[in-house]
């Protein structure tokens, strides 16, 4: 009986989602998003799109192939932003209103009155929510699958992990909607508070990769202003020996008084010495504030849903380290840090940040997320089973 | 006779504070059909909806169905329509009996054929196709009842079904109820059209502020109360009754609010004739005259009368009045 009433709630379910205009209109856009994809291709000269040519440096096949653009636009713009922002707000919209509608006055009645447990109700008609996402992504990633097949000329199946991805990512959302649902009775209060909650998780990720943007510069510039300090030191060292040699008196030494502002005699023989000094103080209170409040933004985003890093898995299977440090690596390397630029502007500390992103375990990435919709989905259950109606 | 819902003592309380159910002692015999009536916020529905799982009761002991009362397992075997249901609109009566079938345990071919045959039955065979967002109040009622009798119940809980249909549907929703009783099952109706309860129901309980007041057979609950009534053209005088009463020694009369109206409790015709005679001799011109038995209505309306609060809508509040 458990599989025949799955079966009928999943079969309502679609017959919900195939009377909502908004399911057929999310698809018909997921075809065109794939007809665009299909209209990009790359030359040796940079980036077409249907039959205008964009010249590019970087994007060319002289440097990237075919195959490795079309990863790098799924991953991209395809998960990275059609699926995970255009069809997660449209799938929003179109299921919010699942928990409310099981729990409106007169539907609720009849279905509760089946030989059929509380919290595996519950549990079946939040999975049906997630089934509207997930047809939506097995279409869009089919279509770039076949547009990878025959104009990247590789069959990547490695593109359909899209699809517990990107679900997992709606997930984490569609539980805290289901929860608002579930306490509000009302689609519009689950829509709006899941869309501030989505904010609130964007801004976190944006205060972190701020955090590690500063972290990262200021360890570098520290890096660049201790090497300075170095050179400077054996300079004033040599110069010391000279002031010695030639009988001048020597700071600190004797009756000669050290200056009040130098800390030892090599700053008074080389004055640049103690601002280099000074700017290395700088750096390293820097990158001790910078790491102290990183963590703590890691902090929460551990008990958050990790959405941008979840999405971000995807680009870890489709494109390989060596490629990613190839692409991030072009121009930088013989980079040299100008003194006073600011360290979020520093372009070896976005590639640092990035590595540092992607050295993030998928345990800690998945996991904590998981981990966060479980709470969520145990708190729902408990409120569904306990509540009278 | 078999118990089909047995329960003593079922309390609801809502947020601690609201008293909608006070201890119901409630027993329906198996193949009957038992009317529950009460004015609004009696707890009626509230106790449907303890005995389906629906609502969880502060203390209930007893069974459903020979289970007892929160076992999911049971409501294969009952059918459930609830007051103010709200079906899914894209969905098609058909889509809809075969979902709440599948829901209850009733396998495929099964499913098909009682959803055919169950919308002949209720009238909506022509209708079969479309949508239930198409229909007017008493057709989406007749859907109703056909989904509480998907999956062959034992027992059929309908809450106010004949809501919103017309007086053509009403008699086939009575022909469908007295049908199921034929065929042995139990019928359990919430209803405020007594008139329409009094024609089907062998049992009825009269329910006021969330307690059973009165239950039995409408001639167990009228007994003591049905007699002998002369009704005069005018008001008769208190010392014409006095007079009547004196010569009718044995023979008690029966409180009625009408003044022109005297009710013996007597099943016998020629025991009443003395009272005739005393107001024909006075002058007093007898209307009618004839053997009466309280209306379901009446019965109702006293029951309500007699609790202090009867007549006030809505749940009683713990300590004090709703």
């Amino acid at each position: 009986m458990i599989l025949m009433q799955t079966k009928a709630l999943f079969i309502d379910a679609y017959r919900e989602l195939n009377a909502k205009k908004l399911f057929w209109i999310t698809m018909a856009l997921n075809l065109v998003a794939v007809i665009i994809f299909a209209s990009l291709g790359i030359t040796q000269k940079g980036v077409t799109f249907w039959h205008w040519q964009f010249e590019s440096m970087f994007f060319n096949t002289g440097l990237i192939s075919q195959e490795l653009f079309y990863k790098l636009q799924f991953t991209s713009w395809g998960a990275g932003f059609w699926l995970s922002w255009v069809t997660t707000i449209l799938a929003l919209v179109s299921t919010a209103g699942i928990i409310p509608d099981l729990i409106s006055g007169g539907t609720i009645e009849p279905v509760l009155s089946k030989p059929i447990g509380r919290i595996r109700l519950f549990l079946t008609k939040y999975l049906t929510g997630l089934l509207f996402v997930a047809l939506q992504i097995l279409v869009f990633s089919f279509g770039c699958f076949v547009v990878l097949g025959i104009r990247g000329g590789a069959w990547e199946f490695g593109l359909f992990l899209a699809l517990p991805i990107v679900l997992a990512f709606f997930s984490f959302l569609f539980s805290f909607c289901a929860l608002v649902g579930l306490v509000t009775r009302s689609t519009i209060a689950s829509l709006l508070l899941t869309m501030l909650f989505w904010s609130m998780i964007f801004v976190v990720n944006l205060g972190d990769s701020i955090m590690l943007q500063q972290r990262e510069g200021w360890k570098l510039q520290l890096q660049d202003r201790q090497g300075v300090i170095e050179p400077q030191i054996r300079f004033a060292e040599t110069r010391l020996e000279q002031w010695r040699d030639e009988g001048r008196p020597i700071p600190g030494e004797g009756d000669e008084p050290l200056p009040e502002d130098a800390s030892d005699v090599l700053e008074v023989v080389n004055p640049t010495l103690r601002q280099s000094r000074e700017r290395v103080e700088e750096a390293e209170e820097a990158v001790e504030t910078w790491t102290t409040w990183s963590a703590r933004v890691f902090a929460l985003k551990t008990i958050l849903p990790k959405t941008q890093e979840t999405i971000a898995l995807l680009e870890r299977n489709l494109i390989s380290d060596e490629e990613l440090s190839r692409l991030m690596g072009t121009g930088n390397d013989d980079f040299s840090a100008d003194e006073d630029m600011p360290a979020m502007a520093d372009p070896r500390a976005t590639k640092a940040v990035a590595e540092a992103m992607r050295e993030r375990s998928i345990l800690w990435i998945l996991g904590t997320s998981f981990l966060f919709e479980g709470v969520l989905l145990a708190l729902c259950c408990w409120i569904f089973a306990r509540r009278d109606f | 006779m078999e118990a089909v819902i047995d329960v003593q003592g079922v309390e609801k309380m809502y947020r601690r504070r609201v008293h909608a159910l006070r201890g119901v002692d409630l027993r329906v015999g198996s193949g009957e059909i038992f009317g529950l009536l009460g004015p609004n916020g009696a707890g009626k529905s509230t106790l449907v909806k303890v005995l389906l799982t629906v609502i969880r009761a502060t203390k209930c002991q007893g069974t459903l169905l020979g289970s007892k009362v929160g076992d999911k397992g049971v409501l294969s075997q009952v059918g459930y329509l609830p007051e103010h249901h709200n079906f899914p609109k894209y969905l098609t009566s058909k889509q809809l009996l075969r979902h709440f079938g599948a829901m209850s345990g009733v396998g495929r071919a099964e499913r098909n054929r009682k959803a055919d045959e169950l919308l002949e039955v209720v009238g909506m065979k022509d209708w079969a196709n479309a949508k239930l967002g198409s229909y007017s109040k008493g057709m989406r009622q007749r859907v109703g009842l056909a989904q509480a009798l998907m999956n062959d119940p034992k027992l059929v809980i309908l809450d106010e079904p004949t809501d919103g249909v017309d007086p053509i549907g009403r008699k086939d929703i009575r022909e469908v109820l007295l049908r199921l009783k034929d065929e042995g099952r139990t019928v359990f109706l919430n209803s405020h059209l007594l008139s329409e309860l009094e024609m089907v129901c062998d049992r009825v309980a009269i329910m006021v502020h969330g307690l059973v007041r009165q239950q039995g057979t409408i001639e167990e609950l009228t007994d003591g109360q049905s007699g002998f009534a002369v009704r005069a053209l005018e008001p008769i005088s208190d010392e014409l009754r006095e007079t009547i009463s004196k010569r009718l020694s044995g023979i008690d009369p029966i409180k009625t609010s009408d003044p022109s109206e005297l009710v013996f409790a007597t099943s016998d015709a020629d025991a009443v004739q003395p009272a005739i005679d005393v107001l024909r001799s006075s002058g007093v011109t007898i209307r009618q005259f004839g053997f009466r038995r309280p209306s379901l209505e009446e019965l109702f309306v006293k029951a309500v009368q007699e609790h202090p609060d009867g007549a006030r809508p809505g749940a009683q509040r713990k300590g004090g009045r709703s």
